[in-house]
C-alpha cells in the first residue's frame, strides 16, 4: 500500500485551488505528469551549484555537470534494464527519438516500396515521423488496425507482414484507450526478424519496464510524463542495431575528428547527441526516477490499475457516458463520450469544478476518423490520485449531463 | 454553479449549439472557405452569396464542433446575413475583440447583440478558438 497521503504532499501544485477556491483534482497526467519537490528543487541547486557545459571543458564545474548527467544516463539504464549505458541517448522528447530512428533507419535500410508497419491507433508523433520518411524514400507506410477493446487485430497485423517489411513502430500502452500492447505482436516481429520500436510515453511512468523482457529492439519515452522536467527525452536502442546506424544530428560534442574535408564520429551514446544535450533535464529525469523507484514501479502500476478499474466501475454505472474500448485491459487512461455533449463542454465545466482532465483528438487523428469521432474526453491517473477525487470526478460527470439537458 | 459557466453556456449558446440556424450549404454560393480547429479537430465548411451591391444575400454552414463553435458560427450567420461587406468585416472585428477578453471599445456590437451571449468565453482562453473558428473562415473567404 502506498502512502498517498506521503506522497501528495510531496507534490506542491496539489495545493492549488481552481477558481472558486476548488481543490485541483489532477487527472491529465497521460498529457503531462506533475512535479515532486525534490525535482523542482534538485533543478534549482544543479543550476545554483553546479551548471557547466558537459564533455567539454576540464574545470571543476564542468567535472561536476558531466558526472551529475551521466548518472542520469545510469539510472535510466537501470530503469529500463538496458545491458549498457551506451544504448540510452538523451534527446528533448520522445518525438525527437522516434524522429531519430526514422531519420537514421531510413538512411541506413530504407529502399522505394519497403513498407513500415503502424496502427491506427498511434499518437501523431508515431506516425508523422514516418510520414516524412515515405514521401522521402517512397516507402509505404501500412497500418494495423484495432479490434473493439482498443487492442490491435493481431490476424490483420500478421497479415500485412511480409519480405518489404523494415521495421515496426506501435505503441505500448495506447494514450487513447489504456491498452498494453500484447506481448504476442513483439514476439511475431522478433520471429519474424523485423526490428521493433515500442513508444513508451504511456508506459514508462505507470509499469515496469524492462527492455530486454519485452523483446523490443528500439524504446523511447518522454521524462515530463515521469514527473521530471519538460525538455527531456530517451531514446534506447539495441547496442549492435544503434552501432550500425548514421548519426541524426551533425554537431559539437558527436565527432571524433574534424577537418575541412569531413569528419569523423565519436562512439556510442554521443554520436546521437549534437549539440549541448538538456544536461539539467536529464539531471531532473533522473531524480525523477529515483523518486519512482523509491516507491517501487510495481507498487505504483498496481495503485494506478486499482483507480483505473474503480473509475470504470463507476464510470460503467452512468448510462449517459460511453467508454471507448470498454472491455479492454485499460492501465492509467480512460477515454469516453457524454452521449450528446461535445468534449470540450465536459472539460470546461468539469474545470471550474477542479477537476482537469483532457478533450480533443489526443494527437490521435487516424484512430478518432476510425472510431467516427470528433473528439474525445480523457482521464488519466498518476501516483498521487485518489478514489475520492474520481468520487469528485464522477459527480462533476453528473452534474455536467445535467446541466446540459436540462 | 459556477458563474463562470453559466456566463459561457447562456440559452441561447445551448440552444444554437443544439440547433444552428442556417446549417447546410449555399446554393448557388460565389464565396467558401474552411474552418478548422487543429487542436481538437473541430471543422466547418462556410459558404455565401455576396451580390452585386456588395451585400451578403445568404449565408450558410456545415460541420462539427462543440456548443461554442456551432452557436458562434449559427449566430454569425444570423448576424451577417443581409449586412454589408464593409459593415460585416466591422462585426468580425468587434466580435474578436469581445470573445478574447480584450477591452477594446467595440465600435458596432452593443448587449443587445445576440453574439454578445458569447463574451463568457473571454474567462476561458483556451475555448477562444472554438468561438473564433467560423469568423476566420469567413474573413479568409473575402480574401479568395
Amino acid at each position: 500500500m502506498l502512502d498517498i497521503k506521503k506522497i501528495r504532499d510531496d507534490f506542491p501544485i496539489l495545493d492549488k485551488k481552481i477558481l472558486d477556491n476548488k481543490d485541483l483534482i489532477y487527472l491529465d497526467t497521460a498529457a503531462s505528469a506533475q512535479k515532486p519537490k525534490v525535482v523542482i528543487d534538485e533543478i534549482n541547486s544543479f543550476y545554483s551549484n553546479n551548471y557547466a557545459n558537459v564533455s567539454r571543458g576540464v574545470h571543476t564545474l564542468s567535472v561536476e555537470s558531466t558526472f551529475k548527467y551521466e548518472d542520469a544516463r545510469k539510472k535510466v539504464q537501470k530503469f529500463i534494464n538496458a545491458d549498457s549505458e551506451r544504448e540510452i541517448i538523451f534527446t528533448k522528447s520522445a518525438t525527437e527519438s522516434i524522429n531519430l530512428l526514422a531519420n537514421s533507419f531510413a538512411l541506413k535500410y530504407i529502399n522505394e516500396g519497403d513498407e513500415i508497419i503502424l496502427t491506427v491507433m498511434e499518437h501523431h508523433s508515431n506516425i508523422i515521423p514516418w510520414f516524412l520518411i515515405r514521401d522521402r524514400y517512397k516507402c509505404n507506410i501500412l497500418f494495423a488496425n484495432i479490434d473493439s477493446t482498443g487492442n490491435i487485430d493481431q490476424k490483420h497485423f500478421e497479415s500485412l507482414i511480409s519480405e518489404k517489411t523494415k521495421l515496426v513502430s506501435i505503441t505500448h500502452l495506447s494514450n487513447v484507450f489504456g491498452t498494453i500492447v500484447n506481448q504476442d505482436i513483439v514476439n511475431l516481429c522478433n520471429k519474424a526478424g523485423i526490428p521493433i520500436l515500442l513508444d513508451g510515453c504511456q508506459s514508462a511512468a505507470h509499469i515496469p519496464i524492462d527492455v530486454k523482457a519485452l523483446g523490443c529492439d528500439y524504446y523511447v519515452f518522454s521524462g515530463h510524463k515521469l514527473y521530471a522536467p519538460t525538455g527531456v527525452g530517451v531514446f534506447y536502442g539495441r547496442e549492435n542495431l544503434i552501432e550500425e546506424l548514421p548519426p541524426y544530428q551533425g554537431g559539437g560534442g558527436m565527432i571524433a575528428d574534424v577537418s575541412t574535408d569531413g569528419a569523423t564520429f565519436t562512439d556510442l551514446p554521443a554520436k546521437f547527441e549534437a549539440g549541448t544535450p538538456p544536461l539539467v533535464e536529464a539531471y531532473g529525469l533522473g531524480v525523477a526516477i529515483d523518486y519512482v523507484t523509491e516507491i517501487g514501479m510495481s507498487e505504483i502500476s498496481e495503485h494506478e490499475l486499482k483507480l483505473t478499474n474503480y473509475a470504470l466501475h463507476k464510470m460503467k454505472e452512468l448510462d449517459f457516458v460511453d467508454i471507448h474500448g470498454a472491455n479492454g485491459n485499460k492501465h492509467s487512461i480512460i477515454s469516453f463520450n457524454i452521449k450528446n455533449i461535445h468534449s470540450h463542454e465536459v472539460s470546461s465545466f468539469l474545470d471550474v469544478e477542479g477537476v482537469a482532465i483532457r478533450a480533443g483528438h489526443h494527437c490521435c487523428q487516424p484512430l478518432m476518423k476510425h472510431l467516427s469521432l470528433n473528439s474525445t474526453a480523457r482521464v488519466s491517473f498518476g501516483v498521487y490520485n485518489t478514489e475520492n477525487e474520481i468520487d469528485t470526478f464522477i459527480s462533476a460527470l453528473k452534474k455536467c449531463r445535467d446541466f446540459f439537458t436540462k | 454553479m459556477n458563474d463562470l459557466i453559466k456566463e459561457l453556456y447562456q440559452e441561447i449558446i445551448l440552444d444554437h449549439g443544439q440547433s444552428p440556424r442556417n446549417f447546410g450549404e449555399c446554393d448557388p454560393h460565389n464565396r467558401s472557405a474552411d474552418g478548422h480547429n487543429p487542436l481538437c479537430g473541430d471543422n466547418l465548411k462556410l459558404t455565401f452569396f455576396i451580390n452585386n451591391e456588395d451585400v451578403i444575400e445568404d449565408i450558410k454552414f456545415t460541420g462539427e464542433g462543440c456548443a461554442i463553435s456551432l452557436a458562434s458560427a449559427s449566430l454569425m450567420t444570423e448576424k451577417l446575413k443581409g449586412k454589408k461587406i464593409h459593415d460585416a468585416e466591422e462585426i468580425f472585428s468587434d466580435f474578436t475583440n469581445l470573445v478574447s477578453g480584450t477591452n477594446e471599445d467595440l465600435k458596432v456590437l452593443n448587449e443587445e447583440d445576440s453574439l454578445y451571449a458569447l463574451k463568457g468565453v473571454g474567462g476561458f482562453p483556451m475555448r477562444v478558438k472554438c468561438a473564433t473558428m467560423a469568423w476566420h473562415a469567413f474573413k479568409s473567404a473575402l480574401k479568395s
